[in-house]
């Protein structure tokens, strides 16, 4: 099934203005994981705000699970199928307590209470935050903070979540914490991902990417050979790993090496 | 221009219920002229460190002092102060407030005293530093950018005032690679042809690693390493426990030592790195 459907669609925030996005023709289907990449002011944020109608197109068609955005009658429930997070967790984090903050946007929704416990408990757990229910925001890393607001994603039971850049004020630890928490449900509850970021090593880890360049997808794909396309990247203002990079660096030093993603790889190419 | 900033136990409490601790007795000389890279878990103390460094906030216990002066005594001085070290926010948002780009950028140098002409050669120049055009951006609301142009409008704001010590708090963050790596030579070209000494905050080891000639980690408040590049990054294990990481191109020099290619680990330019290979492979003709 097709869980996004984008026909045509263009974005522009004022009429005098330029397209923030531009003839966008792009479906993902459900269950699969795709990472968006592109230079500041590509129209990342304003795509992903097409998706769970904080913006409606100014042009074309955008379709949820086969909902369009358009009708006003589709916009609750299509809220209800796509969950945004954000970079800073702070913004999105709002009561005193934990599992009040999970619980949140399901009493916004009228949800029943019984229910609003149960779907709380299932969410805290998918991100492995259940022992810290009683805690205050603001006495968790920030790592466990942005798990938080991915659970207060979950309890409204999404299927499809869409991040904008969530690991930008991470600590090293916190981005892995992340990226794995996401990686598992997607793969074991089939949640449709996608995923905003500037880390082209956490973009190298998904299904398929799209790259954007002003307003208008550019290159889509597995991640490993539009990588290794890396004058192309570059002239985008995109890079490529480090590993890439150096692996680049030694074919030009006369090193006979392949396209290279990951450590492993070149270490063993090396040696 | 040149300035020593010494924090003598220096303490910071948030105060409200209960109290968090963010600062705990921290010893410290900032030399003139050095890189110095502030690394830490989130919430280990960062922010408040600096906010303390030109005076946003007071230390609850110990001193702050700039050239030596203490300046939580000196309330005239911590004008001058804040000129002089120029701090970027961790989050643009909350340091934007003007109509326009231009407004915005005008602010500081307008504080400054400046006339009118020299305000508007320094405002093409902070925007040509962070490769952002004048003709397009000067007239847009700073709140209309994305993300990552708003950034560099925070940072070319406090470039304007060309300040002595430069404080960035995470300035890479939401920038695109391209942006990031222009910055990250901005960043070291500004320090070894105009003497600006910085204090640069990141969760990015690979900018770190490249810039700093010292870095700091916190933990708890705590300040818990303190020394070069090479010497904090050859410490993988231990930066790990507190939620750190060393830089890909460390781990991967790293690796190869133990696959028996005898490479230095303490380079952190790629270009650097690719020659030491190569030499290395060439030499023991192994492999
Ligand atoms: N609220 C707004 N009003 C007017 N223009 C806007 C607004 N928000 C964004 N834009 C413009 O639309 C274009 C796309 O912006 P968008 O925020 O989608 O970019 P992005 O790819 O998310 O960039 P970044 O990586 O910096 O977050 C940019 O040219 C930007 O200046
Ligand atoms: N305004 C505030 N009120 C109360 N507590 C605060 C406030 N700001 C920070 N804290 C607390 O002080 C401690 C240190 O926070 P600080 O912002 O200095 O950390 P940081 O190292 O900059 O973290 P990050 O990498 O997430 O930006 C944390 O426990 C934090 O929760
Ligand atoms: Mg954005
Ligand atoms: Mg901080």
């Amino acid at each position: 099934m097709n869980q996004i459907e984008m026909k045509h669609v263009g974005y522009q925030y004022n009429k005098t203005g330029e397209q923030a996005l531009i003839d966008i023709d792009l479906t993902i289907r459900s269950g699969e994981f795709v990472g968006i990449v592109g230079s500041n002011g590509s129209g990342k944020s304003t795509l992903a705000r097409l998706l769970n109608v904080l913006l409606e197109p100014t042009e074309g068609q955008v379709l949820i699970g086969g909902l369009d955005t358009h009708k006003r009658e589709n916009v609750q429930q299509i809220r209800q199928k796509v969950g945004m997070v954000f970079q800073n967790p702070d913004n999105q984090l709002v009561a005193t307590k934990v599992e009040d903050d999970v619980a949140f946007g399901l009493e916004n929704l009228g949800v029943p209470s019984s229910q609003i416990r149960r779907r709380v408990d299932r969410a805290l757990e998918q991100v492995d935050m259940q022992d810290y229910r009683d805690f205050s925001p603001h006495q968790l890393s920030g790592g466990q903070k942005q798990r938080v607001a991915l659970a207060g994603i979950l309890a409204m039971e999404p299927s499809c979540i869409v991040l904008d850049e969530p690991t930008a004020m991470l600590d090293p630890r916190g981005r892995k914490e992340v990226m794995s928490v996401v990686q598992d449900l997607n793969q074991q509850k089939n949640i449709t991902v996608v995923y905003i970021t500037h880390v082209m090593r956490e973009a190298s880890r998904t299904d398929r990417i799209i790259v954007m360049s002003e307003g208008k997808i550019v290159r889509r794909g597995q991640p490993a050979p539009i990588f290794a396309d890396i004058d192309f990247m570059n002239k985008i203002g995109l890079s490529v790993p480090p590993v890439t990079e150096l692996a680049v660096a030694l074919r030009k030093k006369g090193l006979n090496l392949p396209d290279i993603m990951d450590v492993d790889e070149l270490v063993k190419c090396i040696c | 221009m040149h300035m020593l900033i010494e924090l003598k136990n220096v303490s910071y409490i948030y105060e409200q219920e209960p109290p968090v601790t963010a600062l705990e007795k921290i010893n410290l000389n900032i030399e003139p002229g050095a890189f110095i890279g502030l690394i830490g878990h989130t919430g280990s103390g960062k922010t408040t460190l600096v906010q303390l460094l030109n005076g946003l906030i007071k230390p609850t216990s110990g001193q702050v002092i700039v050239d030596g002066k203490d300046i939580g005594e000196n309330k005239k001085g911590l004008k001058d102060i804040r000129r002089r070290i120029g701090l970027v926010f961790q989050y643009p948002e909350h340091q934007l407030f003007e109509e326009t780009v231009y407004r915005e950028l005008a602010f500081g140098p307008k504080n400054l005293g400046l006339d009118k002409d020299e305000i508007d050669i320094r405002i093409r120049e902070a925007l040509n530093l962070i490769g952002m055009d004048f003709d397009k951006y000067s007239d847009r609301s700073p709140f209309n950018l994305s993300g990552g142009q708003q950034r560099k409008i925070a940072l070319a704001g406090v470039l304007a005032m060309k300040p002595g010590v430069l404080i960035l708090d995470e300035p890479f963050a939401g920038l695109d690679p391209r942006g990031r790596k222009q910055l990250t030579e901005l960043l070291k070209r500004l320090h070894e042809q105009q003497n600006i000494s910085f204090i640069l905050i990141s969760h990015r080891m690979d900018e770190i690693s490249y810039l700093a000639t010292r870095i700091l980690a916190l933990k708890e408040g705590h300040i818990v390493l303190d020394g070069s590049p090479a010497e904090i990054f050859s410490q993988p294990e231990k930066l790990k426990e507190i939620a750190l990481d060393i830089p890909q191109l460390t781990e991967i020099l790293f690796r190869l030592q133990k696959k028996g290619l005898e490479v230095r680990s303490d380079i952190f330019d790629i270009e650097q790195a690719a020659d030491e290979i190569i030499d290395k492979l060439r030499s023991r003709n192994i492999c």
